[in-house]
């Protein structure tokens, strides 16, 4: 093939030798940075965290802490990651349950109008996702226009405190934030599917939702899985949405207890270690999507 | 796809005559309508789906209400951010201390906002659009594990890794300031796998039998990936640069760490820690809009510069531009 | 380690959410022994916290009854008596999100022809590790008591020169020589404040003042989803312990924090404990009933009131005898600042009454200013007469708890029952 046989190889190596060299210096090196921290000592006077370069000198303290944090009698850490994982499942299936069919609408049906409905799916990137979340929180107030919608309609009969350590909130919560990612991956990999073949299913005699099933769905596997895991990855570390719709320990996620320990010196270490916990928990999704691509990228030739 | 037809042998037929219908015989009951003939509307495939687009239309009311009350807020006359109180411009021009032009702190943390998200997308767009057709098409262990150092550095939480990048300007590369230099090296890093990811899979899609075909009429192998790749990429290319442009122009958590004095302070920082009273309120909400300002008109102009450079060489489709730069 | 009522502090009434933010003050400022042997630390370009190996003299804590004298180091001195402000300068002020009136900087640098630049920082923490890489030339600092030991050993804050600061005469006098830093060698003060707690009395039937222990308040079911406490470790890991009536507010008692550790947990699950800092804007916009507050933060509540509900159904409680929580910040001059004089300039212009009342009437905390007396600031509109529990008497200062340095150790400990109690939000 074109690039397997090439014997110049040397100009694809070119190509990517910028963003190696970038990602070494300016990725890889502050990598390292975290795990002296993870691995290091804490200075006696500001209790911040020393970084220790040689890793024949690391010590397990900060991982023994977070250890300590998961499992024993002064234990708090286990539900609240139990807890991450579900709100992250939840809001993913949530968040793949309304992004598909609005994707598959703009692909498949929109038309003379794609463009304007591609802009408005685009458009919440370009407003400050904080801005987004305090319009939010002003409409779920006590009294705010939600709960006076909802009513009216007589959905509710009392106002609902939302923002009073809800599940629910913060799950919309992670949805809402993640969900153009997430729609514009699918309308990526929705456009690809070559409307030949849904034609040649109809042809065959299949109705909408057969076609759907057995047509549409198995070719935008790929982009699912890719979809899912450009979202879901992120998700798992939030902590924002919970600390912006909800400000209660009983909705906290792991991002919460990563970031107040990364913001407190003297548990910056075990910040850092949690983090890399976190990172390796995260390592199987992460070399699946790669693996994913690779094989892809064989194929697809 | 062309449907190969195989050719039959040949065979001689004599020429049939088709039957001719005359009709029911003479005394036979009138027949039955065809059910086939009328179906139910929505047995139609090709109907309109009314259903899937209502949706679609809640979901974009669910996504852009709250945009939509935010830049309305930033008319407000008074300075709540939830009770209106007048239209006015004052959060931008009016408001005499407040206002977006005279208060010297918001001003030039727009003016920082614009040149980080500038400085950034031309750096990081360019670097990763190369690496993913590097990556591409160069197998080899190096490759894939940097592949995975890429897809690592969009998972990593953000707050670790500006921690990360704090201990390094501070501590190992401290001939780079904290400042904007060192915002922009932190920011080109942590939205490097925009362009990298999507382009990428824009490489997978696309394959490389364009750049065989123009190789074999000749064309060198830069030639072919200079008139043939990158034009076919252009999509993906310019849809990663606005995802970079407006993720530099939202980034709070790496920005703050790597920020010296007040003018590296860019609009998100402000918007995520302002003043209050007086200065505060709806000039936030100002900030935010003149935010979706600057990524609109960036997105205008890079359609508009995409359909000037692409004007000879486009299909018959109208929409052809908007729609392929999504098709990534 | 105080806490500081700045601390992860964001405006627009909406919740704090600065990822930096949050808690914690510079923990460790167990100042220990901050002798010559941090003077490798902060100043020098390649600054690394590593650099302790110098042996350290014992620790100095300062407390109401263990007053420090800092040392003054040859080092960094104090700038020479009758020097002439600088020229085409710019004042570079690093201070809390909104903790200063853009009006008072505009004032002093038309009065002394400067550029005023204010820089922020939302964490002590934050802030301390920007000095400490000495990149930065900020002339005047904001910092809390607990953390004065560190900056002083490390020398990133300069000893003061008193000729350019006539105007402490207007301060209380118990600030000329506090007992964190006798003969305010390198500080002044800058705002007082009280942490009580907040109710809203259209909706909440006790009064706190009618009660045996107001502190045991917010803990009750019937109010749930309506209670929060302020999102900072000595502050609520205090109330911890002023609820079970443990007063003292350094303790390093692991039973004392046990049980306040699990008084805090407990109302956890009771109410549905929201933790935040804005107390300023959930109480008035009734987000909030019971809230664990700041002083200074209720005082500016009348500007958070929605349309037609009066101020005065806030109330504000601090403890009759004077047994709560009390604090001030002090400013400070940098040492790696280029504008010396007119930083001294500057602590000496905050200290005027005008300007202080102009400050009050910005960011509602008091300052410890003869004239900053309840009457005056009702008079001035600056106060609702139904806050002025909100007002800080220098009485209070002789009874009341403060939220002092800790010893590393303890302060790790306090950090992670907060941490236990708080899931990190």
């Amino acid at each position: 093939m074109w690039d397997d046989r090439d014997r110049n190889r040397w100009v694809w190596a070119a190509f990517a030798m910028p963003g190696i060299i970038w990602l070494a210096v300016l990725f890889i090196v502050p990598f390292y940075a975290v795990l002296a921290i993870a691995g290091g000592k804490l200075n006696e006077i500001f209790e911040s965290p020393i970084p220790v370069w040689d890793p024949l000198h690391w010590t397990a303290a900060n991982f023994t802490a977070v250890y300590h944090d998961f499992v024993g009698q002064s234990a708090f850490v286990g539900p609240i990651f139990v807890r991450t994982l579900v709100y992250v499942a939840i809001a993913s299936v949530l968040s793949l349950l309304i992004a598909y069919p609005a994707a598959y609408f703009v692909t498949r049906f929109a038309g003379r109008r794609k463009v304007l409905f591609l802009a408005l799916l685009i458009a919440p990137f370009w407003i400050s996702y904080m801005m987004r979340m305090l319009a939010w929180i002003d409409l779920l107030q006590t009294d705010g226009y939600i709960n006076r919608a909802l009513v009216d309609v007589h959905l509710i009969s009392q106002p609902v405190n939302w923002l009073g350590g809800k599940s629910i909130t913060v799950i919309l919560g992670l949805v809402y934030g993640y969900i153009p990612y997430l729609i514009l991956v699918l309308y990526a990999g929705l456009d690809r599917i070559d409307q030949r073949l849904i034609e040649a299913g109809r042809d065959l005699g299949l109705n909408r939702i057969r076609t759907f099933v057995r047509i549409t769905l198995p070719l935008s596997r790929q982009t699912i899985l890719t979809g899912m895991l450009i979202t879901v990855l992120p998700m798992v570390g939030d902590y924002f949405t919970n600390q912006m719709l909800s400000g209660s320990e009983a909705t906290s996620m792991i991002g919460n207890v990563i970031d107040s320990q990364l913001n407190t010196a003297s548990q910056e270490s075990q910040g850092a270690a949690l983090s890399l916990l976190l990172l390796v928990f995260l390592l199987a999704p992460m070399l699946y999507y790669v693996f994913q691509t690779r094989k892809a990228s064989r194929e697809a030739v | 796809m062309s449907v190969a037809t195989p050719s039959a042998p040949e065979v001689i037929r004599p020429i049939e005559a088709d039957p001719v219908d005359d009709g029911p015989p003479p005394g036979a009951p009138p027949p039955r309508p065809d059910r086939r003939r009328w179906q139910p509307p929505w047995r139609n495939p090709w109907r309109r789906p009314w259903i899937l687009e209502g949706f679609t239309w809640l979901y974009l009311i669910w996504s852009l209400a709250p945009i939509a009350i935010a830049v309305l807020f930033s008319f407000n006359n008074g300075k709540s951010q939830s009770a209106w109180q007048g239209f006015s411009v004052r959060w931008y021009w009016g408001d005499p201390v407040n206002s977006i032009f005279h208060n010297p702190m918001l001003r030039s943390a727009v003016e920082q906002t614009l040149r980080l998200a500038v400085y950034t997308t031309v750096i990081a767009v360019p670097i990763g659009v190369a690496f993913a057709i590097g990556i591409h098409r160069w197998h080899t262990r190096t490759s894939t594990s940097f592949n995975f150092v890429m897809v690592f550095s969009y998972v990593i939480p953000e707050l670790i890794f500006g921690v990360a990048m704090f201990f390094l300007f501070t501590q190992l590369f401290t001939f780079v300031h904290l400042g904007t230099v060192a915002e922009v090296l932190g920011l080109v890093t942590w939205n490097f796998s925009w362009p990298a990811i999507i382009v990428l899979a824009r490489l997978v899609s696309v394959g490389s039998s364009y750049e065989e075909a123009a190789a074999d009429l000749g064309a060198s192998r830069l030639q072919a990936i200079r008139r043939v790749l990158i034009p076919m990429l252009m999509p993906a290319i310019f849809a990663s640069a606005v995802l970079v442009f407006a993720s530099v122009v939202d980034d709070f958590v790496v920005v703050d760490l790597l920020s010296s004095t007040a003018n590296t302070q860019p609009m998100s920082v402000i918007i995520y820690a302002n003043t209050h009273g007086g200065n505060g309120g709806p000039a936030l909400n100002a900030l935010a809009t003149m935010m979706l300002l600057f990524s609109f008109v960036v997105v205008i102009a890079g359609l508009v510069a995409y359909r000037w450079m692409t004007r000879g060489e486009r299909g018959s489709s109208r929409h052809d531009a908007m729609t392929s730069i999504a098709g990534m | 380690m105080t806490f500081h009522p700045r601390e992860g502090w964001s405006e627009d009434g909406s919740r704090r959410s600065h990822p930096l933010s949050r808690r914690t003050f510079l923990a460790a400022a167990a100042a220990t022994g901050l002798g010559a042997g941090l003077a490798a630390c902060g100043k020098s370009g390649a600054a690394s916290p590593s650099s302790t190996t110098t042996p350290l003299a014992p620790l100095a804590l300062p407390r109401p009854d263990h007053p420090v004298t800092w040392p003054l180091y040859t080092s960094n001195t104090a700038i020479a008596d009758g020097l002439q402000p600088e020229r085409n300068a710019t004042l570079k002020i690093y201070n809390w999100v909104a903790y200063i009136n853009q009006k008072d900087l505009d004032a002093f640098g038309k009065k002394y022809k400067c550029k005023v630049e204010l820089t922020t920082f939302n964490t002590m923490t934050e802030a301390i590790a920007k000095l400490r890489s000495g990149q930065f030339d900020f002339d005047v600092f904001v910092p809390t008591v607990d953390v004065l030991g560190q900056l002083i050993g490390a020398k990133i804050i300069r000893p003061l020169n008193h000729t350019y600061i006539p105007n402490i005469s207007q301060a209380w006098p118990q600030y000329t020589s506090p007992f964190y830093d006798q003969s305010w060698q390198y500080t002044v003060p800058y705002t007082i404040y009280t942490t009580g707690i907040a109710w809203r009395k259209d909706h909440v039937d006790e009064n706190p003042y009618t009660m045996a222990n107001a502190w045991a308040m917010p803990w009750q079911a019937k109010y749930k989803g309506k209670v929060a406490i302020l999102d900072d470790y000595r502050e609520s890991m205090s109330l911890g312990l002023l609820k079970n009536g443990l007063f003292d507010l350094n303790t390093t008692s692991t039973t004392q924090l046990q049980k306040a550790t699990n008084s805090l947990l407990q109302l956890d699950r009771l109410v549905n404990l929201h933790i935040d800092n804005n107390d300023y804007s959930n109480v008035p916009s009734g987000q909030i009933w019971i809230h664990h507050a700041w002083s200074g933060d209720m005082a500016a509540a009348a500007g958070y009131m929605p349309k037609g509900t009066p101020v005065d159904v806030i109330g504000y409680w601090f403890p009759t005898d004077g047994k709560g929580p009390v604090g001030n910040d002090t400013l400070t001059v940098l040492s790696g600042g280029s504008n010396p004089v007119l930083a001294h300039l500057f602590l000496n212009y905050m200290l005027d009454l005008p300007n202080v009342l102009e400050n009050i009437s910005y960011n509602g905390y008091m300052q410890p200013i003869n004239g900053v007396t309840p009457q005056a600031l009702v008079a001035d509109g600056i106060l609702p007469p139904s806050l002025t529990s909100t007002v800080v008497l220098p009485s209070y200062f002789d009874n009341g708890l403060r939220e002092l340095e800790l010893a590393p150790a303890v302060d790790a400990q306090w950090n992670q029952d907060w941490l236990r109690v708080s899931g990190g939000v």
